[in-house]
């Protein structure tokens, strides 16, 4: 490939402008998600957080120390200030969710979310860490051009045509990479590890009496359902990490992906980690699809259809 | 993308059209940010043997650990765990009266306990690694004051790890192990740490 034609790809993949739906939905479900998890967290916030929690603050300092995102280092120490907190992100997150001053509560539920991990990072898991890091490029992405309160409003003050104006998805992008990347990680983490590669590592994971949720029937635990259960696990994660950059294969591998950890949900107790993941396979779902979607169960729905990319007037990169 | 959709708009000075200024250090501005954060977080959690990945990481760091970009997928890897496990303490009061507390067992409670309690879980899981052993007298402390009276205040914590091995047998079958244990700390309470 010639430098031209793949800084032609490159340009095309982050700036080839696109409808927002994908990324609007996604911001949907992200806040849903972001509120679940603090009222999870809620009957043992100061608990985790408080003055007299589990972990102290100096605690935290010293065990993650360097200049950190963390606004419990920075508010009083009192637990009125910490349940304050608490009611700000939420408060956020809610008007995120409906997108009212969307870019500005997006910057503020990462922050939040940021600060609530880094305070004690001890009881956070994997889903967390997605949650976080998707939060930081949701802040760039124009998550407030459909589906939200914003875009009613400018639509009513006529700024704003009812067609949804296409955006240039490139903070979209970097969330669709995180995700591949969380999946072709976990697979190079896991080939690392014999029982992984013999097929016995399912038979530990299931095994964890901690981790169990609902009954797993008894023929999955045959050796050779195992084997086949570890080796269909790593090859899914390198699928999802890698193929599922390749047309042809995403929907499939998006399905596969959907009955995996609908599987996981199932069977193993950590609560939002699988929903988590799985709220960014909507950016995956190609904005075309959507609409079809949308009309085959909406037939009078019209506000989904994406007012084409303007021609070559440059007219700003406002996503 | 669809195959449908119109061709890129370029900001770039691309077929004569001309693009404002700001316009273009805009679009130079995003990539530099994008190129720069595909390869720092590539540096930062794949896992490659390279000599400059360690260093990429270092240059990195401040910046990642500050914005909370970094990150690590290691979930039931390489290895997963391998025992079956809880911590209990054993706390003794002043009067000289032995009490047994246990965390949260997720194993032990009910469906919709087990997912508020869940983080008792992760918590216990990271107060038996090695490395942030600091944990351990936050989590005394925390054990102390949640049970003194101000009459019988709690002297002496100890944490106590309990374990069990998971063993794959060739049937397949799963014979649970005999708990054995380790002592993880013995802390004895101050009375600030009761305040």
């Amino acid at each position: 490939m010639r430098l031209r034609s793949a800084v032609r790809v490159w340009d095309e993949f982050f700036f080839a402008k696109e409808s927002p739906v994908p990324i609007c939905l996604f911001r949907i479900i992200y806040g849903a998600l972001v509120i679940a998890t603090l009222l999870l967290l809620r009957p043992d916030w100061l608990t985790w957080y408080g003055v007299h929690g589990w972990v102290s603050l100096p605690t935290a300092l010293k065990l993650e120390p360097g200049n950190r995102l963390n606004l419990f280092a920075i508010i009083p120490q009192s637990d009125s200030w910490i349940n304050a907190l608490f009611w700000f992100a939420l408060g956020s997150a809610v008007l995120l969710t409906i997108g009212l001053f969307t870019r500005i509560n997006s910057i503020l539920v990462f922050v939040f979310l940021t600060s609530i991990q880094q305070r004690n990072l001890y009881i956070t898991h994997g889903g967390d860490t997605f949650l976080r890091l998707a939060g930081f490029f949701l802040i760039f992405a124009p998550a407030g051009a459909a589906f939200s309160v914003d875009r009613l409003i400018r639509i009513r003050r006529g700024k704003e045509p009812t067609v949804i104006e296409a955006r240039r998805p490139w903070a979209q992008r970097m969330i669709q990479i995180q995700l591949s990347l969380l999946y072709f990680v976990t697979f190079l983490m896991k080939i690392k590890g014999a029982p992984w590669l013999q097929g016995s590592a399912l038979f530990y994971v299931y095994h964890l009496d901690e981790l169990k949720r609902f009954p797993v029937p008894n023929w999955f635990f045959k050796p050779i359902m195992l084997k086949l259960g570890s080796w269909s696990a790593l090859a899914l994660e390198f699928s999802l990490g890698v193929l599922i950059w390749v047309k042809d294969f995403r929907y499939v591998l998006l399905t596969l992906g959907l009955l995996f950890h609908l599987w996981l949900e199932y069977s193993l107790n950590i609560p939002l980690f699988q929903w988590d993941i799985l709220s960014a396979y909507v950016l995956f779902i190609d904005p075309d699809d959507m609409v079809r979607l949308w009309r085959r169960f909406v037939p009078f729905a019209h506000e989904l259809r994406t007012q084409d990319a303007p021609a070559q007037t440059a007219r700003g990169l406002d996503g | 993308m669809p195959d449908d959709m119109p061709a890129p708009h370029f900001p770039r000075v691309n077929a004569g059209v001309k693009v404002s200024r700001p316009e273009r250090a805009k679009y130079i501005a995003i990539n530099i940010f994008l190129v720069f954060h595909l390869l720092a977080i590539a540096c930062w959690c794949v896992p490659i043997d390279s000599p400059l990945i360690p260093l990429c990481r270092n240059l990195v760091r401040p910046y990642f650990l500050w914005s909370g970009l970094f990150q690590s997928w290691d979930m039931f890897a390489p290895v997963p765990k391998g025992a079956n496990s809880y911590i209990e303490a054993t706390l003794v009061y002043r009067d000289g009266s032995r009490k047994t507390w246990t965390f949260p067992r997720m194993e032990q409670l009910s469906l919709t306990e087990r997912c508020f309690k869940e983080r008792y879980r992760k918590f216990a899981e990271s107060l038996q690694r090695d490395e942030v052993d600091d944990l351990l007298p936050d989590a005394a402390r925390y054990i102390a004051r949640s049970n003194s009276s101000p009459g019988n205040p709690v002297t002496t914590v100890v944490l106590i790890q309990k374990y069990s091995f998971i063993v794959p047998r060739p049937d397949g079958v799963y014979v649970p192990e005999p708990w054995e244990q380790h002592i993880l700390l013995g802390y004895g309470v101050q009375p600030q740490d009761l305040k």
